[in-house]
């Protein structure tokens, strides 16, 4: 029997599921399962902004123009139209909500440029701005009273017909496995970094969602453009904000060059991501790099107090995990895996192919971001669309009928057995040791620059790892809070995902955006201007394709 | 390196210390330590963890009988750590056998109910949050208010609260009184208080001076050494009483 019930069940607690259930709590029951507490949510760890034009010079226009560019013509842009277009109205309602953003002097939101915009139209709360969001979104939605079950993970999502009917979760408090019944479920559960070994992600950004739809039946989309930000801080590959270049940090080679002239002349280091990464990628691999392959963020011109205003945040990851302090000397860093543009398929109003099943946030993939993402709009894109999505899936659980209880106990009963399965296993494969060789492997043979052949190598790695995932075990653990377990399902989640990524990497036979071809160094609109689409068919990964939604702006040659 | 760290299989009290031997890489923190045991060692030991860098509040903890941040605490650097706290049971009852000059002691954030191992209830800490109702009501409007970059700044050092719970960890008083909002919740009250966009600023003193709040603070300041942000709550909790 099914004893938790809601009309609307949202996977995650980060900004895209707060807002998506403050949008529904009014009118509908509504809960968020989340594996950690909200405030934990990678959100807090976004710098920089959130993209909105504001001011009188700025337009929407310019402002979906600047991302359709940025995205090198993947994006869809009726998607990007309502990205936007709302910016203005989610920065001000967070506003309003008390988000101390930074202020100029006449005490307007204070805006910063950023990578491939036209204009500075980047909010920001110092250089904090996900962690002012997230703790005041979750503020509000607490005054809201929404409810939440922390710290359960969600192992499968269950479907009856042609209809989702709820979920299976994992109380990690207890280890026991429930079934939560909803008439709705919305997906929410951010990036999926630590496919790769080095990634800016939190630890917990293992793609959960992408696994959970991708085994419902449901397609993932332009799984190959994985963004590399350009400055991951050396060795523990933690974020430095686009904000410091914003702020006019420069970036320098070896010999002292800003070598961002020879790469993109005019935006220097402000072009998009994927151009200052592959630029930097560049210098490292032809011996203009430091010893241990990095380049130099510096700041120091920009002065102690501007730093200390600015980018405090910035500052203090320098000093506690590199022992730099960027008023001093210049920060080392590297492109490190920072974004996923891929995830489930959906459109603008994160419908997917299965009914009752909607996405949003990173874990979707509307293409409201296409090839490369610009800097700034994935808060947006959490906030514009967590409302959108809310208000789209409380309309549909209005609509539907009550879930199957008996198609719900009957995987969670399945869902006990398996989980039983690998805690019996005493002795086989390691998790971390599979782990590791997927990151690794990810890192070398997936990255800034990819080669067929090693792609395929890579393929053929994961099918491997997988395999041998078969035989997983994880021996003498405990039932209550068992992260061994944890980290295990995860693992198993981040192996499709990986294996996706690649399929789709090796597909695609052109370089647009993030995914760079060193065979085919040249977009090609003729056979590759559309998404890619990627389906678990009977155990198989099956490739299609999908339309890209032109209309607004012209496809054309892109530089900076 | 020695790790010993504090068990408890089934919540309470803590049952064991266990004894692992880490090898220890350059720019390791106590957190890489505490994954290398639960990957190659026992996967039975449970933390909590989600950000690694120090942003996201989830793995305070007791090292070496300072609470702090297992993710911000280098390893090469345990030896040259002092809070200078001042003594409470916790920080200084010492586990028998340890031997505080080849290990590192690892155990769970006082003053909460532990779990597991090094996973404590959280709940007293989260449910301040909702008794003191620390959220703004929503302003009506269709425009973004306006505040000064020097009104900003007020409130700049409340804001950067994580919400680790170590102020609360630290504090002889939260060992004390079950009922103590505890420090940070404090802080956060005056976040509102301070914020010039706040319509009813009497609100939030009310709350913070409600006897389960401001008045239990005897004004210790372990708060302000613990705190991994700069927050200094105990500064404010002084500005609480004053203003009351
Ligand atoms: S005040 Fe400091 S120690 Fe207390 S919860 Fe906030 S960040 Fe943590
Ligand atoms: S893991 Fe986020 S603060 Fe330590």
């Amino acid at each position: 029997m099914v004893d938790l019930k809601h009309d609307v069940l949202i996977v995650g607690a980060g900004l895209s599921g707060l807002r998506a259930a403050i949008e529904i709590i009014d009118t509908h029951d509504v809960a968020v399962v989340t594996k950690v507490h909200s405030l934990r949510s990678h959100s807090v760890a976004a710098q920089g902004g959130i993209n909105a034009a504001m001011s009188i010079e700025d337009s929407w226009e310019s402002h979906a123009f600047d991302t359709v560019k940025g995205s090198d013509y993947l994006a869809d842009q009726d998607v990007v139209e309502v990205l936007t277009k709302n910016a203005p109205s989610v920065v001000i309602e967070n506003e309003l909500w008390g988000t101390a953003f930074s202020r100029t002097e006449d005490g307007t939101i204070a805006q910063r440029p950023f990578g491939g915009a036209a204009y500075p139209r980047t909010c920001y709360a110092a250089d904090r701005t996900g962690h002012n969001l997230l703790h005041t979104t979750f503020e509000q939605a607490m005054r809201k009273g929404v409810k939440f079950y922390d710290e359960w993970f969600v192992t499968s999502l269950v479907r009856s017909d042609d209809r989702i009917v709820g979920v299976t979760a994992l109380e990690i408090a207890t280890g026991k496995v429930l079934g939560i019944g909803a008439k709705a479920v919305i997906l929410a559960t951010g990036g999926f970094g630590q496919v790769y070994g080095r990634s800016t992600n939190a630890l917990i950004n293992t793609g959960d969602g992408c696994g959970l739809a991708l085994r419902a039946g449901v397609p993932l989309k332009d799984m190959e453009f994985i963004q590399f930000h350009p400055t991951g801080l050396k060795g523990s590959n933690i974020l430095i904000t686009e904000g410091a270049r914003g702020e006019g940090g420069y970036l320098l080679n070896s010999k002292g060059e800003r070598f961002m002239k020879e790469y993109a002349p005019e935006k220097m280091e402000l072009a998009p991501r994927d151009i200052v990464a592959r630029a930097i990628q560049t210098e490292v691999d032809e011996g203009r790099g430091f010893e241990g392959g990095y380049v130099h963020l510096d700041l120091i011109h920009l002065g102690a107090a501007k730093i200390k205003d600015r980018l405090p945040g910035i500052r203090e990851i320098s000093m506690d995990f590199a022992g730099v302090d960027p008023i001093e000397a210049p920060i080392p860093v590297v492109p490190t895996q920072h974004y996923s543009m891929g995830g489930i398929d959906c459109d603008k109003n994160g419908t997917t192919p299965l009914n009752g099943l909607f996405a949003v946030g990173e874990t979707a993939c509307m293409s409201v971001h296409g090839a490369n993402r610009l800097g700034g709009n994935s808060l947006l894109e959490t906030l514009v669309f967590g409302r959108i999505v809310g208000k789209n899936a409380s309309e549909y659980s209005a609509n539907a009928k009550d879930p199957d209880a008996e198609a719900l106990d009957n995987a969670t009963f399945a869902m006990r057995e398996r989980i039983q399965a690998i805690l019996m296993n005493e002795s086989g494969e390691l998790c971390a040791e599979l782990r590791e060789l997927m990151g690794a492997t990810m890192d070398n043979d997936v990255g800034v620059f990819r080669d067929p052949r090693r792609m395929e190598g890579a393929l053929k790695v994961i099918e491997m790892i997988q395999e041998r995932f078969e035989n997983v075990s994880i021996p003498r653990s405990d039932d209550r809070f068992n992260y061994a377990l944890i980290r295990t399902l995860e693992l198993e989640n981040m192996l499709q995902l990986a294996y996706a990524i690649t399929a789709g990497a090796i597909w695609r036979e052109e370089s647009r955006g993030a995914h760079w071809r060193i065979d085919h160094p040249k977009r090609d609109d003729d056979r590759f201007l559309k998404h890619t689409l990627i389906t678990l068919i009977d155990g198989e990964m099956k490739i299609g394709t999908k339309d890209v939604n032109l209309g607004k702006f012209e496809v054309k040659e892109r530089t900076y | 390196m020695l790790f010993r760290v504090a068990r408890s299989r089934d919540g309470g009290t803590v049952s064991h210390y266990d004894l692992y031997k880490v090898d220890v890489k350059k720019g390791m923190t106590v957190l890489d330590a505490l994954f290398q045991i639960q990957d190659k060692m026992d996967p039975s030991i449970s933390f909590r963890y989600s950000c690694r860098g120090a942003v996201c509040g989830s793995c305070a903890m007791l090292i070496n009988k300072e609470p702090r941040l297992a993710c911000k605490t280098q390893v090469s650097d345990l030896n040259d750590l002092n809070m200078n706290l001042k003594p409470f049971p916790a920080i200084t009852d010492l586990p028998p056998g340890w031997n505080s000059n080849e290990e590192v002691l690892v155990e769970p954030l006082p003053n909460l109910p532990i779990l597991k191992d090094l996973i404590v209830d959280m709940t007293r800490f989260y449910n301040a949050l909702e008794s003191l109702k620390l959220w703004a009501e929503p302003a009506e409007g269709e425009k973004a208010r306006i505040q000064s970059p020097s009104d900003r700044r007020k409130m700049e050092r409340y804001v950067n609260c994580i919400m680790c719970a170590l102020c609360f960890g630290s504090c002889p008083v939260n060992a004390e009184k079950k009922e103590y909002v505890g420090p940070s919740a404090l802080a956060k009250a005056w976040r509102f208080h301070e914020d010039s966009r706040t319509a009813d600023k009497d609100r939030y003193l009310k709350a913070a001076i409600a006897p389960e709040g401001a008045p239990l603070c005897d004004l210790i300041m372990n708060c302000v050494k613990a705190c991994p942000k700069g927050v200094a709550p105990g500064g404010v909790i002084r500005k609480i009483k004053k203003a009351s």
